[in-house]
């Protein structure tokens, strides 16, 4: 309604109107790809690894001594006899690595022996047929491991597994149309027969750049007979600390050439996810934090900027009040002004989101912003212009009309 | 049209309280000129924003146009400040940021009148005081007559039934000063009722009716023996 004459009135205080809205705008720019890259980022936290996470232990076992393939082999198999023995241990399995580990082995795996035709990567898992069971994996088709099919690796051994079981989500990638059970897919140059297909298993890397193929994972009939073994441990229900405080203890009685890491050498599954996530959850916190900061100088720029005004206006306020003007026109009046100020703020900084987004994309791989993120900022910031601009124009509607008269 | 009885305004601050008007009486008739005079301090702007319903008062009666205001609440008060009165004041009060034109208007918008009858309004009200061609002027761009002819032409424009001018010529040289006035005197003619706070006593001669304030109070000066002192010391005031 008094649209016209507050442009008039802003066009005069140049400066003033400008910062607020360049904070704006810098505000908004910022604060909706926060809000992205937390959303983002609390996705990966929330993302399942497939495995049934609860009562499961990870062991990292450091070989001492250079033992030799078959010294190693001697010593895994009775260190798992050992821990199938230990009360609460309910199943437990060696391999190279886990989901979420942070490290891990990459092959291509594709139709044809040809290298240069493999289409894809997966993460690669050594297991034997106790594996299943202790993650809690569900085979959808076909069947696990037998024992009788479990090889050996070590350091110069070919990897050329003659049965694999991979995981849904690369069944369905590699056989779109067809039961992917029973087909030839090549890891190595010799072909290997899909026996199996297990639900959701995700690769031991967490990072967006890893993405794309993050639940393409291949378990190999193979024990791994080199520098260090990994016991994942399935406990009883309830026997987790339990197992957890004992198990250390109960290897180094059987066979003292290992290195258990005091720090990191066991670790329940809880641990090893939120480690993966440390930088994830630490982004989200600082993404967080930043956009907390900036809305908080921006809402007391605003009451600033405000309160200065209306004292600075005070004579003018009571001129109006004067003239007819009624507390609520001069509350409106200035709610106003807030509002066309951050509605130029806001149009500036929606463009300069886009923009930041663009540089974030090209920079690091970044995603395209969805345009709700740019609604939410754009909601964000008129909503809090409005409540910062609350209790200074309050104090302003409060002017008492006889200011009019007061000579200054 | 303006009537007060026994109305009395006290300012209190932590040490002192202040009777600013006491035991104050006048009745000003539709379609009157009256100015007003008094020493420095007698209370005649109290009185003037008292009655043009800018500040409350502590006790009495005020009728204005046959209501008592006393009861009235904020809103009620700004809406007949808004049609009722029109204001020029001594430091013209005119709004830095915003050209003669908006400065107008401002009074017209609050009314909630439409876009063209304001417009029509403002361009005949600034006619009317002969500056429709600096409408699109600040005021910082004006001289103080200019600027105080703005003022009257904002009062105007709401074609108010009571024009209450606090020193309006205070700030002006003589020559302005007598325009200013011709201009309040047309108005005037036109219906308007007027009153006139002036330390001039030329200007107030010029008033149907004087109105003299002491200490508060309303003084018949004709029986009054502070009156002449006081008198003479306004208006030596004026001139230095
Ligand atoms: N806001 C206030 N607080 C306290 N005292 C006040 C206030 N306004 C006016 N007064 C006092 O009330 C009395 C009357 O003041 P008022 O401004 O009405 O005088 P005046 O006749 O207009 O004087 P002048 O000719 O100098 O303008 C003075 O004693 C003044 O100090
Ligand atoms: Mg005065």
């Amino acid at each position: 309604m008094q649209i016209r004459p507050i442009l008039a009135t802003l066009r005069y205080h140049k400066a003033g109107t400008l910062l607020i809205a360049l904070q704006i705008a810098l505000t908004l720019a910022i604060v909706c790809n926060a809000l992205f890259i937390i959303h983002q980022r609390l996705g990966q936290l929330s993302r399942p690894s497939g495995v049934d996470e609860s009562d499961l232990l990870l062991v990292h076992n450091q070989w001492a001594g250079k033992p030799d393939a078959d010294e190693v082999a001697s010593m895994m198999a009775s260190d798992l006899a050992t821990l199938r023995n230990l009360p609460g241990v309910a199943n437990v399995y060696a391999t190279n690595t886990y989901p979420l580990s942070g490290e891990g082995t990459v092959f291509g795996i594709g139709h044809s022996p040809d290298k240069k035709t493999y289409t894809d990567s997966t993460a690669i898992y050594f297991v034997d047929d106790n594996a299943l069971a202790t993650l809690g994996l569900r085979l959808i088709a076909g069947r696990n491991f037998r024992p009788d099919e479990i090889g050996a690796s070590s350091k110069h051994s070919k990897i050329e597994p003659d049965e694999i079981i991979i995981t849904q989500a690369l069944a369905h990638h590699l056989f779109p149309d067809a039961s992917a059970v029973g087909k030839a897919v090549y890891l190595s140059r010799k072909p290997s027969i899909i026996i199996g297909v297990v639900g959701r298993m995700r690769t031991p890397w967490v990072d967006s750049s890893m993405a794309k193929w993050d639940e393409y994972s291949t378990l190999l009939p193979y024990r791994r007979l080199e520098g260090y073994t990994e016991y994942v441990i399935r406990t009883q229900p309830g026997q987790l600390d339990d197992v957890a405080r004992r198990v250390k203890a109960t290897l180094y009685a059987a066979n003292r050439m290992r290195v258990i890491s005091p720090k990191n050498g066991v670790r329940t599954f809880a641990d090893v996810g939120a480690q993966a996530y440390n930088s994830d959850r630490g982004m989200a916190i600082l993404m967080g934090a930043i956009s907390l900061i900036m809305l908080t100088i921006t809402g007391a720029g605003i009451v600033g900027l405000t309160s200065f005004w209306v004292g600075q206006r005070r004579k003018q306020i009571g001129v109006r009040r004067a003239l007819g003007a009624t507390q609520r026109d001069i509350l409106s009046y200035f709610l106003t002004e807030n509002l066309l100020i951050g509605v130029a703020g806001v149009i500036v900084g929606g463009v300069l989101a886009i923009g930041l987004n663009l540089w974030l994309m090209n920079q690091f791989e970044m995603e395209k912003l969805a345009m709700g993120y740019v609604v939410a900022g754009v909601a964000i910031l008129l909503v809090l212009g409005q409540g910062a601009v609350l209790a200074p124009a309050l104090r302003a509607s409060k002017v008492p009309p006889v200011e009019a008269t007061r000579s200054v | 049209m303006l009537k007060m009885t026994h109305l009395s305004k006290v300012y209190r601050t932590e040490v002192v309280e202040t009777y600013a008007l006491r035991d104050f009486n006048i009745n000003v008739k539709e379609g009157e000129f009256v100015a007003v005079t008094g020493p420095s301090g007698s209370g005649k702007t109290t009185f003037l924003t008292i009655a043009g319903l800018l500040e409350t008062f502590t006790g009495g009666e005020y009728h204005l146009d046959g209501v008592e205001v006393s009861n009235l609440d904020d809103n009620a008060r700004s809406k007949i400040r808004n049609e009722k009165i029109g204001f020029i004041f001594q430091a013209f009060n005119l709004i830095p940021d915003l050209n003669v034109f908006d400065n107008v208007e401002v009074p017209l918008r609050y009314r909630g009148m439409k876009g063209p009858e304001r417009k029509e309004r403002i361009m005949s009200a600034l006619e009317r005081v002969g500056l429709a061609s600096r409408a699109k002027h600040y005021p910082a761009e004006l001289s103080g007559g200019q600027q105080q002819r703005v003022a009257i032409a904002r009062a105007l424009a709401g074609t108010p039934r009571l024009l209450l001018a606090d020193e309006p010529t205070g700030n002006l040289d003589t020559q302005m000063a007598r325009g200013v006035l011709e201009l309040l005197e047309e108005i005037h003619r036109e219906g308007a009722t007027i009153v006139m706070v002036t330390h001039d006593p030329e200007l107030a001669a010029r008033a149907q009716r004087n109105v003299h304030i002491i200490d508060g109070q309303v003084v018949d000066l004709a029986e009054d023996p502070r009156f002449h002192t006081a008198y003479t010391a306004a208006a030596g005031q004026v001139r230095s």
